[in-house]
């Protein structure tokens, strides 16, 4: 019998709409199955009376140049899919607030007792004469910090050309694998940065889905250089953009999308996946798939224990879960100077320790531990006039709606972003509650209903230093359940992240083709 | 570049992979985790479908019942989802192979849910399908499919003011009966301040309900607006309509106050202009959704030279048809009529349900019903329930699950 589809791709996240982009333009006969009715997953908007506000992006990391795309605008070049991005030149903001009794206090910026104030700008030199004025001493070691930033993204271009000569690239590139050796701390102390300077550098851990001290140096890199090199940049229309334009795409290049198509089962044959089952009643066949459901949900849900293989299931239950986010949502009846606020990106510590701040957000909600965002700052016109949009986020770690019933649940919502909300009121000095004019607030229920994910995680599995990028580069095809039954998203070797993802996505595809050109 | 890291060995590479291969081989290999809290809770709260059967029918008034609804376990539903008080049920029917769906406010307290119960209250549309075809249909015993309960017409403490006047009219009635009931039972905390119109006297819905609430708590007050000039002046009734004067009268004049409104679209089009005078701020002003959108050729901004019918070229789960409808009818309404079920909850431009692909043709989409995405908009998105074809069209629509 012939098959529907070359392949099917399964959710409509940002690695299975890159998957089937790629695969759509490469000519297969593709159909990407998404269970809501919209593409994009994480990368959204949602409309509450004059707002739209964006669900989870908090930057791409620099959209790069002409010359040097970042992983999200190849993906948009790759497709000649257009997403107007806007650019902003500062990175971010950490304050640590400081009790009246803290000898290291002292009023910061916002004339708020802090231990840390630290506003820190776009471009390597900038961010470590920033650095080094703030903590005298570090600069040296901020700028080796970015010279192995570069070697390893050249290494990267070197690896990507193919062929390489171990020997020469070894000797090119030794600090390279160094990096990805050894954690962020322990380069940093070999690259002798002061303790109070490692704070600052190391405050975008959030983001990374692993506590500081267990991921290595190169991973962090990867993330940080190109946001530290470019700033920040966002679409124009939220990320709802993004995901239309490459949906587009998909269509374009002849690929066929189906919302509201939930997959309740993976079909199999031989021991391989054949096809699947779409709402509990369609049969569809394909030759190869591409699982954008978390790696845990998919073999829970699609597939009969005995179906799948021990391995796969051991990499399934091995690997904790990444981060949770909490994130509150405000459309504020004031602009953004009226509210006292002028960064894009703020982080609230409740220590300027890296380590300490993990641990104060394991198996636990705590609302001293606020990032705020303020979409105006890069987006001016994102909101009407007299307006602005905040986005307050809060991370977490573990199953930590354990206990809360249904009944009790919008109260406890009330109460966390209540608690998120007064700690930035306090840290700035500023008054936000009497100017909310619409909110909405995203428990890990609420990510676990939209992604479908282990805890409502969105950032995959903790990129922890024995499961980091580079071991799980090398062992991409060993960490596939089956040879025609890919995974991708944020599970995957680059872990979370939209330029991860569509990295994931556009990997799995090309493997896939890959195979069917050589006829596997 | 000679070695910045000269302390660590390349060779320490080579272990990390090594090592990644034993911590997997030493973890569990039993079925992965289909399962925890947050999920739990996340389906608890939105099921996909609820199916119930009517254990009650109630008569309020002529062409008004309200039906209980409790769960049925024959069809795989075992406990009914808790809600905010506010929020509306989406009924899923059939009626002459046509499918359809309308939300209806829950009008029963949330606390009921925990019990089984949920009410809601149907009111006689004016050439409703759907409402008659429940009022004349649905008995005890009757098998009911709802969705989960949806929609923002709720009170949010971090929002709202600590005192809401609330603007009822009709049937409209039903949010505000649940946000008083879970005022009395503790399950929200805020002053709910009633304005109700109705007709006449035997035209208010749960007139005995509503006073016993009052009775029972101090934080819920109700006054009935009579609009009938022949009604008599009855004792704690204002007669007349909801006037901005009428709403100064009852709202507290030294703090703020939200407004909250819920009724006929001639309501909504009477009281926002009576709104304006009041110079609230725009955070202290909610309305329940407007409702399905009807005669859009009476809007000023609709073009002209549109046909009389007009051709829909429809691809549904990869199954492509062409029906035909009237441009007085929304693209929802024409599927429907077509006999093809489309996601549809709200019919009010705002729960996004419906969300489909415009391939080619136009639309018009009035201002009012306009909440679509900007890139759906740029991407060629419409939200079917309120667009009114201007020529043929070709789209594609997500299957109704």
């Amino acid at each position: 019998m012939k098959n529907n589809y070359d392949v099917i791709v399964i959710g409509a996240g940002n690695g299975g709409l890159a998957a089937a982009a790629y695969c759509a333009k490469a000519g297969l006969k593709t159909l990407l199955l998404e269970k809501h009715n919209l593409p994009g997953g994480s990368a959204s908007s949602f409309v509450r009376g004059r707002f739209e506000f964006e669900p989870s992006l908090h930057e791409l990391s620099g959209s790069g140049t002409p010359e040097d795309p970042s992983a999200s605008a190849k993906l948009f070049n790759d497709l000649g899919a257009k997403v107007d991005f806007c650019s902003h030149s500062e990175t971010y903001r950490l304050i640590v607030p400081a009790a009246e009794d803290d000898p290291e206090g002292f009023i910061g910026e916002n004339g708020v007792r802090v231990k840390v104030d630290a506003a820190m700008p776009s471009g390597f030199e900038k961010f470590s004469r920033k650095l080094d004025s703030l903590v005298p001493g570090s600069y040296e070691s901020s700028m080796k910090v970015f010279r192995l930033s570069s070697l390893m993204y050249e290494s990267f271009g070197e690896l990507g050309k193919g062929k390489i000569n171990p020997v020469k690239f070894l000797s090119k590139y030794g600090d390279v694998l160094k990096m990805a050796s050894h954690t962020l701390k322990e380069c940093l102390d070999e690259l002798g940065m002061p303790e109070k300077a490692q704070g600052i550098f190391t405050a975008y851990w959030c983001y990374m889905g692993a506590p500081p001290r267990r991921f290595d140096f190169l991973y962090y890199m990867a993330m940080m250089h190109g946001y530290i090199e470019r700033g920040v940049s966002m679409p124009r229309l939220r990320s709802h953009e993004m995901s239309c334009a490459v949906e587009k795409a998909i269509r374009d290049f002849g690929g066929e999308i189906r919302y509201n198509s939930e997959v309740t089962r993976v079909l199999m044959q031989n021991g391989k996946p054949c096809g699947v089952e779409v709402n509990g009643k369609t049969k569809l066949f394909a030759d190869y798939f591409i699982c954008n459901t978390h790696p845990n949900f998919a073999l829970a849900d699609f597939f009969s224990p005995e179906e799948v293989p021990a391995d796969a299931k051991r990499k399934a239950n091995g690997r904790p879960v990444a981060a949770t986010l909490i994130t509150v949502y405000l459309g504020m009846n004031r602009t953004k100077e009226q509210l006292g606020i002028h960064d894009y990106s703020l982080f609230i510590a409740p220590s300027d320790d890296s380590d300490e701040q993990f641990r104060s957000v394991q198996n636990k909600i705590n609302t001293d531990y606020v990032i705020i965002n303020c979409l105006n700052e890069v987006i001016p016109d994102c909101s009407p006039e007299g307006t602005s949009m905040l986005f307050l986020t809060g991370i977490t770690y573990g199953d930590v709606m354990k206990g809360v019933k249904p009944e009790d649940y919008k109260k406890y919502k009330t109460q966390v972003a209540d608690g998120m909300i007064t700690r930035c009121e306090k840290a700035l000095g500023i008054s936000i509650k009497p100017y909310i004019e619409e909110i909405e607030i995203a428990l890990p229920p609420t990510f676990s209903r939209y992604l479908n994910t282990p805890f409502g995680s969105p950032y995959g599995y903790q990129l922890d230093m024995w499961d980091s990028m580079l071991p799980r580069t090398i062992q991409f095809g060993k960490d596939q359940p089956f040879d025609n039954f890919l995974f991708c998203g944020a599970s995957q070797e680059r872990g979370d992240g939209y330029g991860s993802a569509y990295f994931s996505g556009e990997k799995a595809a090309g493997k896939i083709i890959k195979k069917i050109r050589e006829g596997k | 570049m000679a070695s910045l890291l000269k302390k660590f060995k390349v060779r320490d590479f080579i272990s990390i992979v090594a090592n990644r291969q034993k911590r997997f081989a030493r973890a569990d290999d039993s079925a992965p985790s289909g399962t925890d809290a947050a999920r739990e809770l996340a389906r608890a709260l939105h099921p996909k479908k609820q199916y119930l059967k009517v254990a009650e029918v109630t008569e309020r008034a002529p062409d008004v019942k309200s039906f209980t609804l409790v769960p049925d376990p024959e069809r795989g539903t075992s406990s009914l989802a808790y809600f905010g008080a506010g929020k509306y049920l989406t009924v899923f029917a059939e009626i002459g192979g046509m499918p359809v769906t309308r939300a209806y406010s829950i009008s029963s307290a949330p606390k009921a849910s925990l019990d089984g119960r949920y009410e809601l209250t149907v009111k006689l549309v004016d050439g409703g399908l759907v409402s008659r075809y429940i009022l004349d249909n649905w008995q005890v015993g009757t098998p009911v499919e709802v969705s989960a309960p949806a929609g923002n017409f709720e009170y949010q403490p971090l929002r709202d003011a600590a005192t809401v006047i609330g603007l009822a009219g009709g049937s409209g009635i039903t949010p505000f009966l649940s946000m008083a009931q879970a005022i009395r039972d503790g399950d929200e905390d805020f002053e709910l301040i009633l304005l109700y119109g109705s007709r006449d006297k035997a035209n208010i819905l749960f007139a005995d309900e509503l006073a016993q609430i009052e009775k029972d708590c101090d934080k819920f007050k109700v006054v009935h607006v009579l609009s009938d000039p022949a009604a008599e002046a009855e004792e704690g009734c204002e007669k007349g309509f909801i006037t901005a004067e009428l709403i100064k009268k009852y709202a507290p004049a030294d703090k703020p106050y939200s407004v909250f409104l819920c009724g006929p679209q001639q309501m909504y089009e009477f009281v926002d202009k009576e709104l304006e005078k009041l110079d609230l701020e725009r955070k202290y002003i909610r309305h329940e959704m407007f409702g399905e959108f009807h005669n859009p050729a009476s809007q000023p901004d609709y073009p002209g030279g549109v046909p009389e019918t007009v051709k829909i070229t429809v691809t549904q789960a990869g199954v492509t048809r062409t029906i035909e409808g009237s441009p007085n009818d929304s693209v929802l309404q024409i599927l429907e009529k077509n006999g093809i079920a489309a996601p549809a909850r709200c019919r009010s431009g705002e729960c996004g349900f419906c969300h489909s692909l415009l391939i080619s043709g136009e639309i018009y989409s009035p201002p009012r019903m306009e909440y679509r995405r900007m890139a759906d908009k740029q991407y060629g998105f419409i939200h079917p329930c309120c667009s009114f074809p201007l020529t043929d069209l070709e789209i594609d629509v997500p299957e109704a699950k």
